[in-house]
């Protein structure tokens, strides 16, 4: 009888990785893709993506849910990445650069976020979701204007011909794969980047033993009750900043592991899609808006990433129209973060109904009782 | 002593303005001011706006409701946006043309905002507190269902179908020989044969006005101050005896079927319709105006939609022309991105009374 | 307790600024064009091309340049390394030479006159500083913000050149 229980519940927490299982199951052999083409796409995917798609746990961990604001980290790292490749700096050297130099604006932009969110305790994701939209004025101000006018640009070949500004693409040969091509392995036909794994690797031992500091310990505990945690000493405002400010950081850092793979970027609209992607990666994977996991990170790109690339071929298979399947995956990366975020908020009511209950039969026993 | 009571009166004024507001509304002030610095004719400009203001208001009109009724900022617009675009694209291809086109498109639509509207605001009582991050991707979601339906939907009017193939709707289309300029064309005035270019859209506002009034009277209505009542104080209001999740589902119906028609004026004004991703983008600058008319999270009225169009509209519509003319550059984008998404982030992290 | 914690701050902050610092060096990139040509006169005298010579860099050959002729090269820092098999005249037996040279920071399009390279001439010689044309692309790049567009600017990702 508990057993029985246990497997509907296994199906109820586990329904959106499922899904998508049965969504690839059927799309994979209508796409016609090779399982070699299949499986270099997703190794390359998921080393380039993990990385952003681990920022999103620590707020996750601090009660902070889905971190929409770390397209804000995103945009940090692109305006170190038009530093760095202004003053030619290539290579290995170029990331890192571009990474030290991403810190203290990505800092700077989570400290706001993460006050603002403060401001709006409860409706964090929406502030977040809206502070990127806002963020991507202010990169606009700074990357299409200031960039040439008050901040120095070197090289005519990134800026506008007008003058200032910057090209609506950026390029970033000198460190293409440079991450990627360093120590990787051929295998059949598949590439392996074994130095972004082994950074990935190194991410995820960060986020365990992180969890186990007394500033993660304390985050946890803000996340599961912020009036419990302050009445422990703990100062709940500070520890959630700190949260997404670390979120956004290593948002960056994501960011310009993610674009050295790409080779370019385009400069006005790189930023705008990655914090739907990676938050709907995350959820696929089985993550929840209080609840994540590494393990959930790992299958949900993998399941996500499967999707996409054969979504638009089967969508041509089946309808014989391409852009079906085009608006067909983007349906469904909405879809998903639609669902888990109606799942979040049902169950949210439904323990503070619970609790509301609760509370009503201690007095109503507690007043038999007097 | 005097002075330091009209200092504080002059504070609390500030405070009840908010800062964002007036910077914005003196910025507008500046910016006409300007205009004829500039060079250009303050005419045309006021008459920009004054049309951009009968395109838009409607869709600002849709967001009272929900916030009336305490469900906040309604981010799931383009569910309205989507009831009314099949309103109007069903009307077209069921062969009406010129003004009755409007009026069937209004009459079709009705149903799927009714639906629609349902729909989301069952959905919405579910999850009561949450409301605007599941509305924002319930509408970013069902705008790309719909992108897939665009295509699948069997259209066959030759004048929205796709050129070559004949499968699928248009991305855009123009309104010429259907509704364009229905409403604004009725009793405008047109001050051009005096030598002044100001050109006023008497029918899009008439139309705007009725709707408005209809939503002030509703507000007064029994079931309208019971809206009021949810919004306000939700414990209360079921203390005494109010189907708080029944009125909530009703603002947010009407809510959509505002949505609807408000983009129907939208397009008549416009002249054309857009479709697939389009819907979406007609959320923030909706959200925007009704916010910097000074309504909050969960307070709104008739006057707030009315300056928050006006002031929205005016910012969106003289920036490019102004600040292009003195400074050679048009930053009006940046301006209009930082406004509008600004504006929201300012109002969501106000401390709201009486809410929850 | 609290010095403490300011010192391990500083010292973190210096660390990273000291990284940063050894990537700007490290890592400045530079493109490199070799010329095979001839010096019709420095100094009164004339230094002729070679019949042939191959360029190689880090063990990878990135030119074989007959006379009149331009190879390229990329290099991250400033000491550039790289093997020559010169073959002097037709006929003759190529010699290799291993080239160390000490790039300029600033530099980002360097030109080494080969010839006079190897005569040992001074840098003047056959050190100069590529130039790039910028192409002035026709028509007006698509930036954000131009032209009178509703409200936001698409967010839906159908942009497949983002290439998630």
């Amino acid at each position: 009888m508990k057993k029985n229980f246990n497997g509907f519940d296994f199906l109820q927490n586990n329904l959106v990785p499922l899904m998508f299982v049965i969504i690839c199951a059927v799309c994979i052999p209508l796409s016609g893709l090779s399982p070699s083409y299949l499986l270099n796409e997703i190794v390359t995917r998921m080393g380039r993506n993990i990385f952003l798609i681990l920022s999103l746990l620590i707020p996750i961990m601090a009660g902070m849910g889905l971190n929409f604001g770390m397209t804000l980290g995103a945009m940090a790292g692109q305006v170190a990445l038009i530093f760095v490749t202004d003053w030619q700096i290539w290579g290995i050297p170029g990331v890192v650069l571009a990474m030290i130099l991403s810190v203290p604006l990505s800092a700077l932009l989570g400290l706001v976020c993460g006050r603002l969110m403060n401001m709006a305790k409860g409706r964090e994701m929406i502030v977040g979701y809206m502070m990127n939209y806002t963020g991507t004025g202010f990169y606009q101000l700074l990357v299409l204007y200031l960039m040439g006018l008050i901040i120095p640009i070197k090289h005519a070949s990134i800026r506008l011909p007008r003058g200032f500004g910057i090209r609506t693409t950026v390029n970033l040969a000198n460190m293409r794969q440079c991450l990627d091509n360093e120590f990787a392995i051929f295998y059949k036909g598949v590439k392996i980047p074994v130095l972004n794994f082994i950074i990935i690797a190194l991410m995820c031992l960060i986020i365990v033993w992180f969890r186990r500091t007394k500033l993660g310990q304390d985050m946890r505990a803000v996340g599961q009750d912020m009036e419990v945690a302050q009445a422990a000493g703990i100062n709940v405002d500070r520890t959630r900043i700190i949260a997404i400010i670390i979120s956004t950081v290593f948002a960056g850092f994501g960011q310009i592991i993610y674009l050295q793979n790409i080779g370019n970027f385009p400069t006005y609209t790189a930023h705008s899609q990655i914090g739907m992607f990676c938050i709907a990666a995350l959820l696929v994977g089985g993550a929840s808006v209080e609840k994540a996991s590494i393990g959930n990170v790992f299958l949900g790109v993998i399941l996500f990433h499967t999707m996409f690339i054969v979504a638009p071929r089967a969508g041509v298979a089946i309808t014989g129209d391409a852009m079906i399947g085009e608006y067909f995956r983007v349906f469904v990366s909405y879809g998903v973060i639609t669902l888990a975020l109606i799942m979040y908020e049902i169950k949210k009511r439904r323990a503070r109904s619970q609790g509301g209950e609760l509370l009503a039969r201690a007095q109503r026993e507690g007043g038999v009782q007097t | 002593m005097h002075e330091y009571a009209s200092a504080i009166a002059l504070r609390y004024w500030l405070k009840k303005m908010g800062y964002p507001r007036l910077i914005i509304a003196g910025f507008l002030l500046f910016l006409f001011i300007m205009a004829p610095i500039t060079g250009s004719d303050l005419s045309t400009q006021i008459t920009n706006v004054i049309n951009r203001f009968s395109w838009n208001a409607v869709l600002v009109l849709a967001m009272v409701p929900m916030i009336h009724s305490g469900c906040g900022l309604n981010f799931g617009i383009p569910l309205g946006v989507l009831a009314g675009l099949l309103g109007g694209t069903l009307a077209i291809e069921m062969g009406f043309t010129g003004s009755m086109s409007f009026l069937m498109a209004i009459v079709v639509s009705t149903p799927f905002a009714i639906l629609f509207g349902g729909g989301y605001g069952a959905l919405l009582n579910r999850i009561k507190g949450g409301e605007m991050m599941v509305a924002t991707y319930v509408g970013l979601s069902s705008v790309s269902f719909m992108c897939i339906m665009w295509l699948l939907i069997p259209y066959k009017n030759p004048s929205i179908v796709m050129a070559y193939t004949g499968v699928g709707l248009r991305n855009m289309f123009a309104l010429d020989s259907f509704y364009a300029g229905v409403l604004s064309k009725f009793l405008k005035i047109d001050l051009n044969p005096l030598g002044i270019n100001l050109v006023i859209p008497t029918g899009s506002i008439l139309f705007f006005a009725l709707l408005a009034f209809l939503m002030w009277a509703f507000l007064h209505t029994k079931t309208g101050t019971a809206m009021t009542a949810v919004g306000s104080n939700p414990t209360f209001a079921r203390a005494s005896g109010i189907n708080v999740d029944r009125i909530r589902v009703l603002s947010v119906i009407l809510s959509t079927w505002l949505g609807a028609v408000g983009v129907l004026v939208y397009q008549q004004g416009f002249g054309f319709v857009q479709l697939y991703t389009a819907p979406q983008n007609m959320t923030m600058p909706a959200v925007a105006a009704v916010l910097l008319g000074g309504a909050s999270v969960n307070k709104a009225s008739i006057s707030n939609v009315i300056i928050g169009t006006l002031l929205f509209q005016g910012l969106v519509t003289m920036t490019p022309t102004v600040i292009t003319a003195l400074i050679h550059t048009d930053v009006s984008e940046v301006i209009r991105i930082i406004v509008s998404n600004g504006m929201v982030v300012y109002a969501l992290t106000r401390k709201t009374e009486g809410a929850k | 307790m609290r010095g403490k914690m300011l010192l391990i701050r500083l010292a973190a902050l210096a660390v990273c600024v000291a990284v940063a610092a050894t990537m700007m060096v490290i890592g400045r990139g530079h493109t490199l064009y070799f010329d095979n040509k001839t010096i019709e006169d420095y100094q009164g005298q004339e230094y002729r091309a070679f019949e042939r010579v191959v360029v190689t860099v880090k063990g990878e050959q990135v030119a074989k340049l007959g006379k009149r002729e331009r190879g390229m090269a990329t290099w991250i820092g400033q000491s550039f390394k790289m093997t020559l098999e010169i073959t002097e005249n037709k006929g003759d037996d190529p010699r290799i030479e291993e080239i160390s040279i000490q790039l300029p920071y600033g530099v980002d399009g360097i030109v080494i006159n080969l010839p006079a390279y190897l005569a040992g001439l001074p840098e003047d010689a056959w050190f100069s500083e590529f130039v790039p044309m910028v192409e002035e692309e026709p028509g007006e790049e698509d930036l954000p913000g131009e032209g009178d567009e509703f409200g936001l600017e698409d967010d839906m990702g159908l942009e497949s050149d983002l290439g998630i």
